[in-house]
């Protein structure tokens, strides 16, 4: 066990909407090689059969309205190019062809290509990328919207659901996580923004659990106090609201068409909360990670992954087939921060196949178990077979001086 | 020597737009919490509609008061955070 395990006390985990890995980090290839982003020359046809090519002109806002479909039978076409048929193979040629069918209008349909240039443009995410760890292979759990794939990142498991649908707790046997942390006698909690933005995991857990739950506040609080649970999860402002006292509280989830530079802003304050805290700092690692894709273009094959024994029905998908739930969705920016962390660690994905780990969101439940449950907690298939990544932590701590701090006021 | 400070620019002004339609995930948030609230009233409709002539053994009572202090804890729990 190296140093750094052996004085992780939390794990912190941020999870953000819909953005793909190269639309926010594809960029950062062109000056580090290692990570898997954009060469220039990816590309999709358009419906006039066209061929376009990725661009660095991603925009803050306004540019991906309507939201680009990411429901099933959308993120399906994306990966293949086209309808479920014979000898059809994953491409990730059919982006701009589904977001045509949003848009009517060829030309914003290019769109969907876009991609930030990263340093310039999102100096937090870009910068915790290469100053700590980022994921060249994590996946969402499945091609499909948000609900579904966050239950992957509370439960281990969709329990089934491909879709937005309620999804309700067949298998009552899979705990959550935060469930399985209290019942252990460990400490886990959900922070969500405010009560207007309030959590995306309603019925199972607010319903049952309200205790689990607290505001950023209360966050931003225990980190100040030294009160943090060992397991956080935290989730953005979801929505536009008045704030209490009349001001403006912006969604801070990224989720198009909400404002990138918000959620930047939101990135650093969770940071920044854990990092001013020297003791905090040293104990604790951050997981800054999207849902899904949202629709947007990313160049890296989904690859297969092992079925966790249920199926979603032609029906269900939408596609006029059964899912297995034997492939993932697509890659979603995955950052993880710790003082223990060497700078520029990149972790390789399906570009090195001899060397490339996996990661989805079952990875997030399967790693708190591994660590403070010793793995006893009864696990899903998919966890059981997700790769943990606190392997990243090494035995040497870097200098207070060599860890960035993010200066919010600007 | 003081660490690295990266500078967060601020979010453009004229972002906030409550008036935006809103998307597929919140409107499935909404739905959500329209579930859960009627699980929360057939949970309580439930327990009102118990007969308290039917409360006979301790055991009877005990069931029937952790339900209902189960359900008034967390009311007054939400109530406590505002």
């Amino acid at each position: 066990m190296s140093a750094g395990l052996d004085n992780l006390k939390h794990i912190v985990v941020l999870m953000m909407e819909n953005r793909s890995f190269d639309h926010m980090l594809g960029a950062l290839r062109q000056k580090y090689p290692k990570i898997n982003g954009l060469t220039g020359n990816e590309s999709n046809p358009d419906t006039k059969g066209a061929i376009v090519k990725v661009q660095q002109k991603a925009q803050f806002q306004s540019q991906l309205d309507p939201d680009p479909d990411h429901h099933f039978p959308g993120v399906d076409l994306q990966i293949f190019g086209a309808p479920p048929g014979p000898g059809r193979v994953a491409n990730m040629q059919g982006f701009v062809k589904d977001y045509f069918s949003q848009t009517k209008d060829v030309t914003r349909s290019h769109n969907i290509m876009y991609y930030f240039d990263s340093e310039k443009d999102l100096p937090v995410l870009s910068t915790l990328a290469t100053e700590f760890a980022v994921f060249n292979g994590w996946f969402s759990s499945i091609p499909g919207p948000t609900i579904c794939n966050r239950a992957f990142a509370h439960y281990g498991t969709s329990f089934g659901q491909v879709g937005m649908d309620i999804f309700y707790i067949l298998d009552t046997a899979v705990l959550s996580i935060y469930e399985r942390m209290i019942q252990a006698g460990h400490t886990a909690k959900i922070y969500y923004y405010d009560q207007p933005s309030s959590t995306m995991e309603i019925v199972n857990l607010l319903k049952n659990q309200p205790q689990i739950f607290g505001t950023l506040d209360q966050f931003i609080s225990d980190c100040a106090g030294n009160t943090l649970p060992e397991y956080s999860f935290i989730e953005p402002c979801y929505n536009d609201h008045p704030g209490p006292d009349g001001g403006q509280i912006l969604a801070s989830d990224q989720h198009p068409d909400h404002n990138v530079r918000e959620g930047e802003r939101f990135i650093a304050n969770v940071y920044n909360a854990i990092r001013t805290n020297p003791t905090l700092w040293q104990n604790t690692v951050l997981l800054v990670v999207y849902d899904e894709h949202g629709g947007i273009y990313d160049h890296v094959v989904p690859p297969a992954c092992t079925p966790d024994g249920k199926t979603a029905s032609a029906d269900a998908t939408g596609t006029g087939e059964p899912f297995a739930f034997d492939r993932l969705g697509i890659r979603v920016p995955a950052v993880l921060i710790s003082p223990w962390i060497p700078r520029g660690t990149v972790v390789p994905g399906t570009e090195d196949p001899a060397n490339a780990q996996i990661f989805e969101h079952a990875s997030i439940p399967a790693t708190v178990t591994n660590f403070f449950l010793n793995g006893d907690a009864k696990r899903t298939v998919r966890e059981q077979k997700a790769n943990t990544f606190l392997g990243l932590l090494t035995d040497q701590m870097r200098r207070d001086d060599d860890c960035v701090v993010f200066n919010n006021l600007q | 020597m003081p660490p690295k400070v990266i500078a967060v620019p601020k979010t453009d002004p004229g972002a906030y737009n409550p008036n935006r339609p809103a998307g597929k995930l919140l409107q499935a948030q909404a739905l959500h919490m329209r579930e859960a609230l009627i699980r929360h009233v057939h949970e309580l409709t439930t327990l009102l509609n118990i007969d308290m002539q039917a409360l006979k053994t301790e055991a009877d009572v005990s069931a029937y008061v952790h339900r209902a202090t189960t359900l008034l804890h967390t009311r007054a729990g939400k109530a406590a955070r505002k």
